[in-house]
């Protein structure tokens, strides 16, 4: 027994406790989220967004997440019960479980898998299915309109997700985030990564269901799509859920393009600063792209959200993996 | 390292392309141009076919083993293309007369096509599977094509849903397969096989999963089940392509698996095939009787002469292997005569395929009934017309082999068939037109198409060595020394 | 080992288990949700194998893809399964019989199972190829060289069926009003619009 205590038992304890943080750190940094979100949009909407409670209003995301733990979680009648309850449940586990592999600064990783970004990828597709299950359980016609918009919105988005991720491993030659961040980039490289950047940024939108692809959502055409019929803690891990989705996205991006926790543009003197503040002001600064997309951007027709995503971005998603790998066998920088 | 010589696929690679291009030229210029299309599929197959020609005669094995190029694939490729462009002009016009001419059908010919000459110079049971695969695909959509024919739309489920389920049975034979010997790789297969002096049981399970999901391909009786119903359900042009180049194409995958790999294990196949055989013999002729359409009736021949075939391999000699060979050149050829003809079946703009509606046709189309009615006896072996020697090959060969159930079967088989194929003919010659005649009118392309049947099924005994000759050299490949 | 152990028997139980429930399940959609607990607990096995690249990509395009588009016909379909089930429980003696034949033979060839002497040998003949320290390089060196061609091979059957699913679903509707992001770009300002001046008190006609 002792023997499996050291083998197994210290390393678990260890595990569990960077568990904590990781999920702690993401839980806070999504509550304040939510109050950057209300306070970016308010200035750019020329209002002042929460201020009544604390400081600058600072303590609003936790006065918000009291409401919704001390209301009532209605569960309609019609429903199915076991589905209605593990679709938030599904959604909210699997935004966190993604957080095992981001590297938040060199060796800092919980598990350092040789297919990080295929795992990534693999949670994040399976997202849908918190948003199916809540849509079908429900058996309101608004909550399965918002189901089958988000079932297809997400895989069509995938498709052109996975082949710019193909595009940086080409670049980088492994799946495994430290490696793909530590790759050596050259300037033309960034110069040829950077249309993907700009597609990917588009993609992770669509796959969060943000503005201004939030379709499935839809509160003035479908009341709040899949989600119209949860209320209280159920509809609080669907909340939690996105905006943990929406950092895991910006992080991914942040590792995908930005270089992760290393000091922006190389500069060997800003290195002095700790890589995991660099990963966070990253992740932040796409963050604050998705709070400008949905300040600004009106919302995509469906139509044209299927046209984007098949017509425009996969034809050229694909085009762009020749295009990289004919550049890198044209110039020897195969990895 | 591997070499990647790709000269004995270059027809396979350029079909494939032919495919693409044109599917992308259809794509751009819509349904008007598929006849136009259609003509250039045809040009594909003839390119396909000169490439053919240029292949070296010795036995080339490249792609570390996944393809064998020797004169058999060549002989049977022949055969498909030949299937596969008839199978196309046949259905140009019809096609257009039942509004369904859309550019998509002869680049899925095209595709199946491609498929099936890959299966027939496959040499693991990794790309046997890819073969299949892309032929079975395609035909299932084209047997499907025409969508809004309930009974189209029925065929094509029921060969898909059987066409799966038969595709799963020979996978889990190859993997079981895979499980004995180590290897997908034919070669190795047939080392690993021979070093027993009785095959064990686990290769025999694998061997009859494998031999299952391919007589499925071939409609061997008893797993002959769709035929009759795909045949009947299908456009009349798809039933013609179907009966032609998939079953050339799966006899020349079996007679390479067998006479193969599994070749020490004869012993044991041989008694299967007898079975198979035997079984779709009997189930051809006597099935056939009851049939009142006339694609039905061409379905159960069909299965008859696949039983015919199977007594070649039964035989497991050289002289049976050859006379498969020739045996399906024949059947082919009567194939797609008698396809030419169906074709020519309409009435009203309308197209029928009762027998009844060939009553008569002696009167109101002579040319058309003479040349059924040549077609229909050489169909059934009488002599001096093509069909009697192809007969007469494989039960020479069964009786060198010592197979004289099988033979006496055979000739026995014949008789009664013989019945259904006279029948027809009587209906031709000897009853009065009961319905409104025919339709008159043959396009020049499948009026070409059956002069050139009837010029091989009559004059086969002007040169019946040379041909054969052929085919002896064909099968000679299969057994290296 | 230990934990190894249990993780297997943990995900095989659940996958055997959601198996099961597949073809028991009254819902159809409770049906496909545990063909996609079966599915993961699939992939997860594959994990424990050390096939970590093959047990990904089960969950991104089984789990990821195939099975939302498989959920969402039959979320859409609603089908009356006591309807079907009716007829189909004459034939649950046949099937029994089948499947009971099937399991004898399956019993009598694990009992007389004995491979090939040079199976091992010829098990690892593509092997000899291989290169590179994670099972995905490994994986991609065989598919790109012992196994490229009945990869190309699986491209052009993936065209087939592409084409077939076009041919038998796509139709083109009339009076569809459908959007030209072309023509609307292309629009300008002074062939649509023009501006009159309206005279006080007459409105404008």
């Amino acid at each position: 027994m002792m023997d499996l205590w050291q083998s197994y038992g210290i390393w678990t304890a260890w595990t569990f406790l960077y568990i904590g943080l990781i999920v702690g750190g993401v839980l806070i940094s999504v509550a304040y989220l939510t109050y950057a979100e209300r306070k970016v949009m308010g200035a750019m909407q020329r209002r002042q967004g929460p201020m009544t409670v604390g400081p600058f209003g600072l303590l609003q995301p936790i006065a918000d997440g009291l409401k919704l733990f001390s209301k009532e979680t209605i569960i309609p009648t019609q429903s199915s019960r076991v589905v209605f309850l593990l679709a938030p449940m599904l959604l909210f586990a699997l935004s966190l479980v993604a957080w095992a592999v981001i590297p938040f600064d060199k060796g800092w990783v919980l598990a350092n898998i040789n297919v990080g970004i295929l795992y990534l990828f693999a949670v994040s597709s399976m997202g849908v299915y918190g948003v199916i299950m809540a849509g079908w359980a429900s058996n309101s016609r608004y909550a399965f309109l918002g189901a089958l918009r988000s079932a297809s919105q997400m895989v069509s988005y995938e498709v052109s997700m996975g082949l710019i991720i193909v595009c940086v491993l080409l670049c980088a030659g492994s799946l495994n985030l430290q490696e793909i961040v530590l790759a050596p980039r050259p300037l033309w490289m960034q110069a040829l990564l950077f249309p993907m950047f700009v597609v990917f940024l588009i993609s992770i939108l669509a796959e969060t269901n943000r503005a201004p692809f939030d379709l499935p959502e839809g509160e003035s055409e479908i009341t709040g799509g899949f989600m119209v019929e949860y209320s209280a803690m159920a509809f609080a891990l669907f909340f939690l859920g996105e905006y943990a989705n929406m950092i895991l996205m910006s992080a991914i991006t942040t590792i995908l393009f930005l270089g992760g926790w290393l000091p922006p543009f190389g500069i060997l003197a800003l290195a002095a600063v700790p890589g995991i503040v660099w990963f966070g002001l990253k992740t932040a600064l796409i963050l604050f792209v998705f709070l400008w997309a949905r300040a600004t951007l009106p919302r995509f027709r469906y139509d044209q959200l299927m046209r984007l995503g098949w017509k425009v971005f996969l034809p050229f998603t694909l085009l762009w993996v020749i295009v990289v790998s004919g550049t890198l066998l044209a110039l020897g920088a195969l990895p | 390292m591997i070499s990647f010589n790709l000269i004995p696929l270059l027809p396979e690679i350029y079909l494939s392309l032919a495919a693409m291009g044109l599917l992308l030229l259809g794509v751009f210029r819509g349904n008007e141009s598929s006849s136009v299309i259609s003509w250039a599929c045809v040009m594909a197959a003839g390119i396909a076919a000169l490439l053919l020609l240029w292949m070296p005669p010795e036995r080339m094995i490249v792609l570390d083993g996944m393809i064998t190029m020797d004169r058999f694939s060549v002989f049977m490729k022949y055969l498909v293309l030949a299937g596969v462009a008839a199978a196309i002009i046949l259905s140009i016009e019809y096609m257009e007369r039942e509004k369904a001419a859309r550019f998509e059908y002869p680049v899925l010919v095209l595709l199946a096509g491609a498929g099936m000459m890959i299966m027939l110079s496959a040499s693991n049971l990794l790309a046997v599977y890819m073969g299949l695969e892309l032929q079975s695909l395609s035909l299932y959509v084209l047997t499907a094509f025409r969508r809004d024919s309930v009974h189209a739309a029925e065929a094509g489920l029921k060969y898909f849903i059987l066409g799966a389920l038969s595709s799963g049975m020979l996978l889990f034979g190859i993997s079981l397969i895979y499980g004995f010997t180590g290897s997908i790789d034919f070669g190795l297969i047939h080392s690993s096989l021979s070093k027993f002096a009785e095959i064990p049981a686990g290769a025999i399970v694998g061997l009859v999963f494998i031999l299952a999901g391919t007589a499925f391909k071939i409609s061997a009786a008893p797993f002959h089940m769709w035929t009759p119903d795909v045949y009947q359900g299908a456009p009349t042009a798809v039933t013609a392509l179907l009966a032609m180049a998939p079953k050339v194409a799966a006899i020349g995958l079996l007679m390479r698996l067998l006479l193969g790999p599994f070749e020490p294990a004869a012993f044991q196949w041989q008694q299967i095939i007898w079975f198979l055989s035997a079984a779709s013999m009997i189930t051809g002729a006597f099935a056939a009787m009851m049939q009142s359409d006339i694609k039905r009736l061409m379905a159960y021949s069909s299965i008859g002469h696949m039983g015919y075939a199977l007594i070649g391999l039964a035989a497991f000699s050289q002289a049976g292997a050859g006379a498969v060979c020739l045996y399906m050149l024949i059947y082919v050829i009567m194939g797609a005569g008698a396809f030419a003809v169906i074709l020519c079946l309409r009435r009203d703009g309308r197209s029928c395929q009762r027998i009844e509606d060939l009553s008569g046709l002696s009167r109101t189309h002579p040319l058309l009934a003479y040349a059924m009615a040549i077609l229909m006896f050489s169909m059934a072996g009488i002599p001096p017309l093509a069909g009697f020697f192809g007969k007469l090959a494989i039960f020479q060969s069964a009786m060198t082999a010592g197979l004289y159930g099988l033979a006496i079967l055979g000739v026995l088989t014949s008789v009664v068939a013989a019945y259904y194929y006279l029948r027809i003919v009587k209906v031709m010659f000897f009853e009065e037109p009961t319905v409104a005649s025919l339709d008159r009118g043959m396009p020049l392309a499948r009026g070409l198409i059956l002069i050139l049947c009837l010029v091989f099924v009559t004059g086969f005994i002007l040169a019946p060595s040379s041909i054969m000759a052929t085919a002896q050299n064909a099968a000679a490949a299969l057994f290296p020394e | 080992m230990i934990v190894q152990a249990l993780a297997f028997y943990l995900f095989a139980g659940v996958l055997l288990a959601s198996a099961l429930m597949v073809i028991t399940a009254r819902n159809p959609v409770h049906s496909v949700l545990f063909l996609i607990l079966s599915f993961f607990s699939a992939a997860a096995l594959f994990v424990l194998l050390g096939a970590e690249f093959v047990g990904l990509i089960l969950v991104i395009v089984y789990v990821g893809a195939v099975a939302v588009l498989f959920l969402f016909v039959v979320m859409m379909l609603d089908i009356d399964f006591a309807h079907l089930r009716k007829g189909a429980m004459q034939y649950v003696p046949v099937g029994i019989a089948v499947a009971a034949v099937l399991l004898g033979e399956l019993g009598m060839l694990y009992l007389s199972w004995n491979a090939a002497p040079d199976a091992l040998l010829n098990r690892g003949a593509p092997g000899a190829l291989l290169a590179g320290p994670t099972n995905t390089e490994r994986l991609g060196q065989l598919l790109y060289t012992h196994y490229a061609f009945p990869f190309q091979v699986a491209g052009l059957i993936l065209l087939a069926a592409m084409i077939g699913a076009i041919v038998l679903t796509h139709r083109t509707r009339p009076g569809v009003r459908r959007q030209s992001v072309a023509t609307q770009h292309a629009r300008q300002a002074r062939d649509v619009l023009e501006i009159r001046k309206v005279e006080t008190g007459k409105g404008a006609v």
